[in-house]
């Protein structure tokens, strides 16, 4: 039981470095991006790839993804700038299409058969958690995830950008108003947002393996999250990432028979009782 | 609305125009192939394998035996020239059911050959029945194919999914885990039939499940919750079935979550086999999995098979290549007494074609219209530095569990 609510939080520290980014863009922009879990899946595709190398292939991945993440989130808002004023149908149609360009060239340069992704030397093997055995990588994780969490919320809570940010999420109108150019903003967000994911992608391989099709797993668990959570809001993909890592997980174990849709029973209760998620504002238009 | 009309109009008379076109190409190729004594005759086969989609791998396994069955043999199932048409599968019937349709109807082969996914299998059934064509599957392992849906125009040269795991169900029963074994397979209906087979067999043979879990299939990457459960339940064995991505998850995590060194690993040899094993990595070591094939087999058949086949495409084949090779093989041997080309004829000849004694997985011979095979216990050795399932014991023949 322990060791299940370890491995929870596990699944939800990785889930709030995925989220994180998908939320406050939503939030923000009102732009829904379906290309999210592509990006995911191509981190832990340079991950498998580079797995081989040891910590210098980890760390290497990680940093090749940090930019192409960045790079791939700038090019996305410039993509759908020119559809700011139409509706969420179709910039997700947009961002799906993408997602499905994506996910196909990542087929095409990979190859289709499903990958594993050793943990980096030191950390692929277990330790003793609680009197069981437990992965020491997800350890690893957690901390991780943790102090990443902590940054985020300090730089989006505490200093000037992330102020701009949240003002930006309450009130685009009247941040433009204020003489602040909000394409930059969210630019800067949508890169900083898909710089995230691509890390989760890395960071991610050792768990989750990288394969045709994860990309929409992934993708839904990151919605799940957001929707639970409030949009545009990090405390809300925190929480939200938590609560649907101890769903997934200790959900599982303690009522195997609902296990496939116990996840989505969570989020119609958290829909039915509080329509704009955890810590979302509520949305007055 | 103007237009209608005349949309209408070339239709029909498409329709008209077509339909004599294709019967005429129809009974020349009927004529070519079958009718002509003496001469040059011919036989155009459809190969549908998966080219793409998450089966793509086992489809190149599937070409490739049945190419090198042909090569081997000049082209040709005794006087038959064959021409083989190819097609994809893809995933789900959705992608393979109008890809046999396709052989069938615009390319007009005789004999359909391959098909992984059960459920495309089966629903190809009437189209066979229509075109009176026989389909000779190559993987496709739900037990209604060959058992309740049967239908004459339908043969098999792979498994049921329930005779791979019933083997190992009997085995565990007869060696010491009497007391305890947690079964695992996905929820989807190869995984219920695996586990039902197995269930069968095991307690058949004295032995008890004490629990029993269903992954969602395909949507489960993380199986932490069900190692758990496993470690839970008391279980002295686990019996698995997965395939594919999550073969590779769930033996790697069955190792991190420390289950391997306690809990003994037994699956259905699909666990193991192919190109997962080499993702699969250390973890895999020592888990052990029943099949009717294994490339380590100690047969000359199977020697000279996988040392072709290693020259030819630089990899070892698997079960997939074997099971399509000796389609080409049972093809052969039918087309010596066939009278015609049609479904009744060959299937027929099928009927008659005895042992196969020198398919690469040993002596087998049809039961019904799916293979009696000997069922062999392997387990997972590294033999100079390569994973392989090598050969632990022959658990003799076995046939489609009724």
């Amino acid at each position: 039981m322990l060791v299940s609510i370890l491995n929870g939080f596990a699944i939800g520290f990785l889930l709030f470095i995925l989220a994180v980014g998908l939320s406050l863009v939503f939030g923000m922009m009102d732009v829904l991006n379906l290309a999210h879990g592509a990006l995911f899946l191509g981190g832990a595709y340079l991950g498998a790839q580079f797995a081989g190398d040891g910590w210098g292939g980890f760390l290497g991945a990680l940093g090749i993804a940090a930019v192409a993440g960045l790079a791939a989130g700038g090019v996305l808002s410039l993509m759908t700038e020119p559809l700011r004023r139409r509706s969420h149908l179709d910039q997700a149609l947009l961002t799906l299409g993408v997602a499905l360009v994506v996910a196909e060239l990542l087929i095409i340069v990979f190859g289709d058969d499903p990958l594993a992704v050793p943990a980096p030397p030191g950390l692929d093997g277990s330790v003793a958690v609680f009197g069981a055995t437990y992965p020491a990588y997800r350890l690893v994780l957690i901390g991780f995830g943790a102090v990443l969490a902590l940054v985020v919320h300090l730089v989006v809570d505490r200093t000037r950008v992330g102020a701009l940010v949240r003002a930006t999420v309450a009130d685009r109108e009247m941040v433009a108003a204020l003489g602040v150019d909000n394409r930059l903003v969210k630019a800067g967000v949508f890169a900083v947002g898909s710089l995230l994911a691509t890390t989760a992608g890395v960071l991610g391989g050792p768990v989750y393996g990288a394969r045709p099709g994860l990309d929409s797993t992934i993708l839904i668990l990151a919605l799940v999250v957001v929707v639970i959570g409030g949009l545009g809001s990090v405390r809300g993909a925190l929480v939200g990432a938590l609560i649907i890592g101890q769903v997934d997980t200790l959900g599982r174990v303690l009522l195997p028979d609902l296990a496939s849709f116990i996840l989505f029973a969570a989020l119609a209760v958290v829909l039915v009782v509080r329509p704009q998620g955890l810590f979302g504002t509520a949305v007055a238009r | 609305m103007t237009e209608h009309p005349t949309i209408t109009r070339r239709r029909l008379l498409a329709l008209f125009g077509a339909v004599p076109v294709l019967a005429a190409c129809g009974s020349s190729v009927g004529g070519g192939s079958g009718g002509t004594s003496g001469g040059a005759k011919a036989i155009k086969v459809g190969l549908v394998v998966p080219q793409s989609g998450v089966y793509a791998a086992l489809g190149t396994d599937m070409q490739r035996g049945w190419d090198l069955w042909l090569e081997q043999n000049g082209g040709k199932f005794g006087d038959y020239t064959v021409t083989t048409v190819v097609a994809d599968e893809g995933e789900t019937p959705q992608t393979g059911v109008p890809a046999v349709q396709k052989v069938l109807q615009s390319d007009g082969v005789d004999v359909v050959v391959g098909i992984v996914n059960s459920a495309t299998a089966l629903g190809v059934a009437d189209t066979l029945k229509e075109s009176k064509k026989l389909l000779i599957v190559t993987n496709a392992g739900a037990g209604a194919l060959t058992g309740k849906a049967r239908t004459p125009y339908i043969w098999r040269t792979s498994f049921t999914n329930a005779q791979v795991s019933a083997a190992m169900g009997a085995h565990l029963a007869q060696s010491g885990f009497k007391d305890g074994v947690f079964a695992i397979a996905p929820d989807y209906a190869a995984g219920a039939e695996v586990i039902a087979g197995f269930t069968k067999a095991f307690e058949a043979g004295g032995g008890k499940v004490v629990g029993t879990a269903k992954p969602a299939f395909g949507k489960t990457s993380d199986y932490q919750p069900f190692l758990t459960q496993i470690q839970q339940s008391g279980a002295k064995a686990t019996f698995c079935f997965f395939s594919g991505s999550e073969a590779i998850t769930f033996v790697k995590q069955y190792q991190q979550f420390g289950l391997a060194g306690t809990i003994p690993l037994y699956g259905s040899g699909f666990l193991t086999e192919g190109s997962v094993l080499k993702q699969q990595a250390d973890a895999a070591l020592g888990v052990q999995t029943t099949l009717h094939y294994t490339d380590q087999l100690d047969n000359p058949a199977n020697k000279a098979f996988v040392a072709a086949y290693q020259a030819k495409y630089q990899a070892s084949p698997s079960t997939f290549s074997v099971q399509t090779a000796d389609a080409a093989n049972v093809l052969n041997r039918a087309l010596k007494t066939a009278t015609a080309l049609d479904g009744d004829a060959l299937a027929a000849a099928l009927g008659g074609v005895g042992a196969v004694d020198d398919s690469p997985r040993g002596s087998w011979t049809f039961d019904g219209q799916t293979p009696r095979q000997t069922m062999y216990l392997r387990k997972v050795e590294n033999v100079n530095g390569t994973l392989v399932n090598a050969v632990v014991q022959d658990l003799g023949q076995q046939s489609q569990p009724r």
